[in-house]
């Protein structure tokens, strides 16, 4: 495992750079050789068909898998292989796919939960502000189990707002969601961007990523295959390939 | 920083009905005879237990069934500082009763609380038999014979130790878990423990922290019990029997609560008590235990305090009896 004392952070380098980053599964390649860097502000939309390496490549960046090859670096901080807590503590904050809240804590109590390794003097007043930047102020007291599918997911968005994060993953935040919650999601993203933190978005709604990213990776069979703004990549033929298997 | 809350009525009701517990506890052996006494002295020590295994079981959601083993250490380490090579008194005995179950509990809870479900259930269990079979082969811990301690035969004086051990566990308890970051930590792990870590949660470190804390507990028990008993052998104090009572009396009060093992403690212990002097030295007791234990896992799945605290109270009783049916 790589310690941080021997990778300085540098003020030069990007929040989030992923070096040629690979992981089998037996012997299915995952992610081969993957390499994606983001700047600070800046949102990345992650898109490409099922089973493409997506969230295998999340999971890669959050320390929830070790890469078989490549390298993560945050701010310059090698971080590969590192504990996903000790990765999480340096600025990574996510998603899941499925909203994975404390299930026997009330909303309140889960965005507490997510302060305790950060400001604790502050958490209480970053949730009220996480509550309503969020527009769940209103079931504040309800249990996680209490809530609908769509609250959930900004309950986990608040979560990761509790928080100090250079770099916020987010894996298919709007999937399912009402499109008054989207626009609350969408909301947010634009107003913490603007405080410098770097975004990478899992999506399929293509609209949102029209909306939202600056720069869009598609990646297909665990490899980028095509990069670039929302234009570019719809006229890509590798984009369409992947997609509908044909050009 | 929020300002606090306001003080609620509901907060100075609690308060008040704590207080008048507390009080009644303490003026108890005034009223009643020392057969009762001794009851109640025992429902005070299962109490403790029960909080002491529900930092693990319920807080934590790793089911132990090894507990027993600190209890024995607790109870082994005073006996055997009690003798007459060492002397020690009983208080000083505590303190490596304690330290000693704590290092014992990093050491074993390192390993195993890296497995989950029955794999963490059966790792510990099998912790418990070897250490069992460990005593009871050595000379030191006195073999199958066990051991005798000096007999200080003052029911008045372990019924008030037994109150304020639990009484100072089930407050540390209070304040550790339920008003601090650890509660929060120890919480989250339970739930979810890839989203704690994706918190920065360290969630292996948190995880043995609570079983060093429930072993601490445990064994202090463990060392009070065998000054009271005034003897112990391998099966009395390490026996699989003790934890079985722990497990079952914090699921009867309510797995991951303050107070669910307090209650279940005390009821199952009386319980207990009033069958065994009501049929005599028989095993009748068992199977009625075993059916009021079925039927409040049926009907009462969050135990018997969520009768008493919680959202859905009697309701929830009758929607589950209705639904069985």
């Amino acid at each position: 495992m790589s310690s941080a004392s021997s990778n300085a952070k540098s003020p030069g380098h990007p929040p989030l750079a992923i070096e040629s980053v690979a992981k089998h599964f037996g012997g299915i390649t995952a992610v081969d050789g993957v390499s994606l860097s983001a700047d600070a502000g800046e949102v990345v939309g992650v898109i490409g068909p099922n089973g493409s390496g997506k969230s295998t490549l999340f999971n890669l960046a959050a320390g929830g898998l070790k890469p078989d090859a490549g390298k993560v670096r945050l701010q310059g901080i090698d971080v590969t292989g590192w504990p996903t807590w000790k990765i999480a503590r340096t600025g990574i904050s996510r998603t899941f796919q499925i909203p994975s809240l404390f299930i026997n804590m009330t909303v309140r109590d889960n965005l507490l939960a997510a302060a305790v390794e950060g400001d604790w003097q502050r958490a209480r007043d970053r949730m009220e502000d996480a509550l309503e930047m969020l527009e769940i102020s209103h079931v504040v007291d309800n249990l996680a189990t209490e809530l609908s599918g769509g609250q959930q997911k900004l309950v986990e968005f608040g979560r990761v707002c509790m928080r100090d994060p250079k770099v916020i993953l987010l894996d298919e935040v709007t999937a399912g969601v009402h499109p008054n919650i989207r626009q609350i999601i969408l909301g947010a993203i634009q107003r913490l961007r603007k405080t410098g933190i770097t975004f990478l978005v899992i999506e399929h709604d293509m609209e949102m990523v029209k909306e939202i990213c600056d720069r869009l990776v598609v990646m297909d069979q665990g490899k980028i295959v095509a990069e670039g703004d929302f234009e570019t990549i719809a006229n890509d033929t590798n984009v369409r390939k992947a997609y509908l298997g044909r050009t | 920083m929020a300002s606090k809350p306001v003080q609620t009525p509901k907060f100075i009701v609690r308060a008040l009905l704590i207080g008048a517990i507390v009080i009644a506890l303490a003026v108890l052996p005034a009223f009643i005879d020392s057969y009762t006494l001794r009851i109640a002295t025992g429902a005070l020590m299962w109490a403790g237990l029960a909080c002491a295994w529900n930092i693990v079981g319920g807080y934590a959601g790793y089911i132990s069934f090894g507990h027993s083993a600190f209890f024995g250490i607790g109870a082994y380490t005073t006996a055997i500082l009690m003798q007459s090579d060492f002397g020690a008194s009983f208080f000083v005995t505590l303190l490596p009763a304690i330290i000693l179950s704590i290092a014992v509990a990093v050491v074993i809870g390192g390993p195993t609380m890296r497995l989950r479900g029955a794999y963490f259930a059966i790792a510990t269990w099998a912790f418990a038999e070897m250490l069992m079979q460990l005593v009871t082969v050595l000379d030191f811990t006195g073999g199958t014979a066990g051991l005798s301690l000096p007999a200080y035969l003052n029911e008045f004086f372990f019924y008030y130790t037994m109150l304020i051990a639990a009484a100072a566990s089930f407050v540390g308890v209070w304040l550790l878990i339920e008003h601090s970051r650890f509660g929060f930590r120890i919480k989250a792990l339970r739930d979810d423990e890839p989203a704690a870590e994706s918190l920065g949660i360290r969630t292996n470190l948190v995880k043995v922290q609570s079983f060093a804390l429930s072993a601490a507990i445990t064994a202090l028990f463990g060392s009070i019990y065998a000054y009271w008993t005034t003897y112990i052998d391998p099966h009395s104090v390490m026996g699989p029997q003790i934890t079985d009572q722990m497990v079952v009396m914090v699921l009867l009060g309510g797995l991951g609560t303050i107070w669910g093992p307090a209650l279940g403690g005390v009821l199952l212990w009386i319980t207990n008590r009033y069958i065994w002097s009501t049929f005599g030295d028989t095993v009748i007791y068992l199977p009625i235990l075993g059916v009021i234990i079925a039927l409040v896992v049926l009907f009462l799945p969050n135990g018997l305090i969520s009768l008493l605290v919680g959202r859905q109270r009697g309701k929830e009783l009758i929607s589950n009896i209705l639904r069985k049916f």
